[in-house]
């Protein structure tokens, strides 16, 4: 078992994602905010003129400590595409690249309510144990978020003549 | 070898499609040797590389055509109705073979060889062949060759996104070199070449968003063959007229409305157009004609698509609706005409009452709005029953190239459509003034007064009051309420590439996508209908049945007054109020009689008392003046031009001495006298009331009075009727014949008699050719007629 893993700081936990999930690791510089999204959605920034939606992870997995507090200035984040969006999962900082000795495990104790969602179980390294987390879990945000996503998305395709107002 | 045999497939395709509409002229007019010559071209330019490829079933087909042809070109064969059917036959088998190959399959082998027989010579005349006149063929064969060949070549749309995303991500670079340079502070030798790359990257930029740009005479042509294929087997006639084949479109687009067209197009010829039997039942040309037409109109493509048909039986429709259940009774009795029209595109509707192999099942014209709308366009459909059916499409022109402006609202910067801007304003500066109405805050634009919002307020950011002096931008979407949002700062016009975004940003529906404008930086697309929307400002279709007059009503009324600026004859500038204005009209001098303040002027057989001339004037060939109409009287005013129309409010500085002016204001900077209606009226309108014009009865039998005097007598003023008209006649004219007397009902009559002498009794008739007296009596008769109306004396 070899898999490569990417070890990030996520609200000041370690946590892992596959190397092979990840296109790059940046560091942002300008973060356009975006209103009226939800507000793990940092905003969005560009990367080589492809858009890039910023997601803040400690946001995204409800972490209370992460409430109010804004990560510091350096901004670094992996990139990660998904049904050809890209996004850039914010996280504190990037600390290493490491082999997977391990398969995923479940833990042994309950993990807080975003954290369940998001991860996908422990995996041993030649270092310690580290938690594996589902970018996917990340993109799509607190619970709540997505159950209103699929509400609304279907919504508009079950309304009949529903027209939107397109530009003139 | 199989980069050739791809090669090869698109050549034959492109080389099909450009032959569409030379294959329909061909069948109109099989004499036409130059479209024979390029059909030859192209079943030979097939054969040959067939035997290349080896391709022999290809081959037997493009040979056998070939001969045909060659035969028909050598004259030894007639073009007939026969030959022209197998011809097509012919080559739209090439074509199916050529995509069946392209999707790597076989075309099952049948009928390759009725296909060859039909083309043979069966040896009969065929009577209906034209004769194919020598001189005509003698005289096509050297022009009309031309144009044939263009360079091209074939990309995947992909390879253009690359570049395109290349050179965008190269301006970027350039303008972070640009500040990184002016940060070093070189003046050194690099602003020359910099500035040398900065203008090839700006033509390249062009050049590349051209290149996904295609004429939409490629989609057109094959439109010829369908319309033609279609009609024959409904047993219809149709022409199809195509109009603004130059406009580009982006080729993505292209593509994507190539099947909603075909579908509108059948849609028209199977249940639009008649067969030739109803439409001239129903007095209609027995040919239909379908009309194809694209315009550009800013960064949109409209094209319509209309036919002269039966139209749409909207009541049937409304009907079906409410059947299959799209629709409920109580809502469909809320329908406006134009959304009865929409329940087309809706799915599972289709009126045909006979189920056809064309069309008619009922799917189809909701799967054509759902492509329209999925590229950002919209659609919309317009019938008079009995007469016709307009379809009108609205489309991006690129999907990826948007002009947009760029404006900062709560501290950040966003862009919207330049399409959507009507104009920017500026908040509560004269012509804009600023009311709080109801909680609102509206603004006043040219007299219309329109909803206003603070942009970042709307947006959730910080929000700025609204006040004079501040920015904004007044949208309107077609068809829909304009209104306003206050910005802090308008940028400029820039040319985005704008991209679509994760879902999580595009489903709160503000936004469009987002653009990187030419500093690096990110920027949102705004949705300025939903924005609009959300804030209460547009009345969207889903909210129809909120309309409410009261809403208006609320608003505070500020009274403004159109007027109309005009140069008086004696050079001032004047305005007067349009609502006593009735129009502007031109009069030769000669119906002019001045007088100074009995001026006249003769115009529409009336006489009216003509203002605005002292008599001092020099006067040219015609004279300008307004009819002013105050609903009982009528004047004219005579002025020396019309200089533009203005909405005047706010204060008169009232000028004594003049009692024709009511004041003096100051409209767009300059000194105006305002004219007093109410003075005019009083001292010009007493003179003669409108009139009606003095009647003149004659017979209707006596061609010589209705050919030779009538002429005279309605120049004179007078309108003519006959003896069956009821109407009171202030004057009669007859010809004094053996019989004596005439019995026409009028006050006054006038005998003509036919002798130059009075032959016995004819006291008191004039001849009928001496002209003078003619008139003469028909002045006096009128004279007489003016008296009794003016109710002073009876003659």
């Amino acid at each position: 078992m070899s898999e490569l893993l990417v070890v990030a700081i996520i609200a000041g936990e370690r946590v892992a994602f596959r190397a092979a999930d990840i296109q790059s690791v940046i560091e942002l510089e300008t973060i356009t905010p975006v209103p009226y999204v939800p507000d793990f959605v940092a905003g969005i920034a560009a990367l080589r003129s492809r858009p890039l939606t910023v997601i803040d992870c400690s946001r995204s997995l409800e972490l209370p400590e992460a409430r109010g507090t804004r990560p510091p200035q350096a901004r670094m984040a992996v990139v990660i595409e998904q049904d050809r969006d890209l996004y850039a999962l914010l996280v504190d900082a990037i600390e290493d690249v490491v082999a997977a000795e391990s398969e995923a495990a479940s833990p042994q104790a309950c993990l807080g309510a975003g954290w369940e969602r998001a991860a996908v179980g422990m995996v041993e390294t030649a270092d310690s144990a580290v938690l594996l987390v589902d970018p996917a879990a990340l993109i799509a945000g607190p619970a709540q978020v997505a159950a209103t996503r699929t509400l609304a998305g279907s919504a508009t395709i079950a309304v009949p003549g529903a027209r939107g107002e397109h530009y003139q | 070898m199989d980069d050739l045999l791809a090669d090869f497939m698109a050549e034959t395709r492109d080389m099909m499609e450009a032959l569409g509409e030379e294959v329909v002229a061909w069948e109109a007019d099989p004499s036409a040797r130059d479209r024979l010559d390029s059909i030859f071209r192209f079943v030979h330019t097939v054969k040959g590389n067939c035997g290349f490829f080896d391709l022999p079933r290809l081959a037997r087909l493009s040979h056998a055509a070939e001969d045909a042809l060659a035969a028909v070109r050598a004259e030894e064969r007639q073009a007939d109705r026969r030959l022209v059917d197998a011809v097509l036959a012919v080559i739209d088998r090439i074509g199916e073979m050529i995509e069946a190959m392209e999707q790597g399959e076989e075309l099952p082998d049948e009928g390759d060889e009725l296909l060859i027989r039909a083309l043979e010579d069966s040896g009969e005349e065929d009577d209906f062949a034209p004769d194919v006149p020598d001189a005509l063929v003698a005289a096509s064969t050297g022009p009309g060759r031309a144009g044939a060949s263009r360079r091209s070549v074939r990309l995947p749309v992909a390879l253009l996104d690359r570049v395109m995303s290349g050179v965008s991500d190269m301006v970027l670079a350039r303008n972070e070199l640009s500040h990184r340079l002016r940060d070093a502070g070189f003046e050194t030798s690099l602003g020359e070449p910099f500035d040398r790359l900065s203008a090839t990257l700006t033509d390249l930029r062009d050049a590349i968003a051209r290149m996904r740009m295609h004429r939409i005479d490629h989609l057109f042509v094959s439109f010829s063959r369908l319309v033609r294929d279609l009609s024959a087997e409904l047993g219809k006639q149709v022409m199809i007229d195509f109009q603004g084949g130059d406009v580009e479109l982006d080729r993505e687009i292209m593509e994507m409305i190539r099947d909603p067209l075909v579908h509108i197009i059948r849609n028209a010829i199977d249940h639009g157009i008649e067969t030739p039997a109803e439409r001239r039942a129903a007095g209609k040309r027995e040919i239909g004609m379908l009309l194809v037409a694209a315009r550009q109109s800013g960064n949109q493509i409209r094209i319509f698509i209309s036919d002269d048909g039966r139209g749409i039986d909207t009541d049937r429709l409304v009907e079906k609706a409410i059947a299959a259940g799209v629709i409920t009774p109580k809502a469909a009795a809320r329908l406006q005409p134009a959304e009865r029209n929409m329940l087309i595109f809706e799915p599972g509707l289709s009126t045909a009452r006979e189920v056809t192999a064309v069309s008619g099942r009922g799917v189809g014209m909701d799967v054509v709005r759902a492509n329209i709308e999925k590229i950002g366009g919209t659609l919309s459909v317009y019938s008079t029953p009995g007469s016709d059916t307009r379809v009108m499409i609205n489309l991006p022109l690129t999907l990826s190239i948007v002009p947009a402006l760029t404006v900062s609202a709560g501290g950040q910067r966003f862009a919207f459509p330049r399409s959507i801007v009507e104009e920017i304003i500026l908040v509560g500066s004269n012509e804009n003034d600023l009311v709080v109405a109801g909680g609102k805050t509206f603004v006043t634009v040219r007299g219309e007064r329109i909803g206003c919002i603070d942009l970042g307020g709307a947006l959730g950011l910080p929000e700025t009051p609204i006040a004079a002096g501040r920015s904004a931008v007044l949208a309107r979407l077609v068809g829909g309420d304009p209104f306003i949002l206050a910005v802090d700062h308008v940028f400029d016009h820039q040319d985005l590439v704008v991209k679509p975004i994760a879902p999580v940003i595009m489903q709160t529906g503000l936004y469009v996508g987002t653009s990187q404008i030419d500093d690096g930086s990110t920027i949102l697309m705004l949705d300025l209908p939903t924005i609009g929307q959300r804030a209460g400002l547009v009345r969207g279709i889903d909210h129809r049945n909120m309309r409410r007059t009261d809403e208006r009503e609320a608003e505070v009324q500020v009274r403004t007054t159109p007027v109309l600026i005009f140069v008086g004859l004696d050079g001032v500038r004047r305005a007067i109020g349009m609502n006593v204005v009735s129009r502007v009209e031109a009069v030769a001098t000669g119906a002019v009689h001045v007088d100074g303040a009995a001026s006249q002027v003769v115009i529409d057989d009336m006489i009216l008392p003509l203002a605005g001339i002292s008599g001092s004037e020099s006067l040219g060939e015609t004279l300008d003046l307004f009819r002013l109409d105050d609903g009982q009287s009528q004047l004219a005013y005579a002025i020396r031009q019309v200089v533009d129309t203005a909405a005047f409010q706010g204060e008169l500085t009232t000028c004594d001495g003049r009692e024709d002016i009511a004041g003096i204001a100051l409209i767009d900077g300059v000194p105006v006298e305002i004219i007093d209606n109410l003075a005019l009226f009083a001292r010009y309108a007493r003179v003669v009331a409108p009139k009606r014009p003095p009647v003149c009865r004659m017979p209707a039998s006596d061609r010589w009075l209705q050919d030779f005097m009538r002429p005279l007598v309605e120049k004179a003023g007078y309108q003519v009727i006959d003896e069956t008209d009821e109407a009171e006649a202030d004057v009669a004219i007859a010809l004094v014949d053996d019989t004596g007397e005439p019995s026409l009902r009028a006050a006054r009559a006038i005998l003509l008699r036919t002798t130059p002498e009075p032959a016995t009794t004819g006291e008191g008739s004039i001849y009928r050719y001496d002209r003078a007296a003619v008139l003469a009596a028909l002045r006096a008769a009128n004279a007489a007629a003016c008296a009794v109306s003016d109710g002073r004396s009876v003659a």
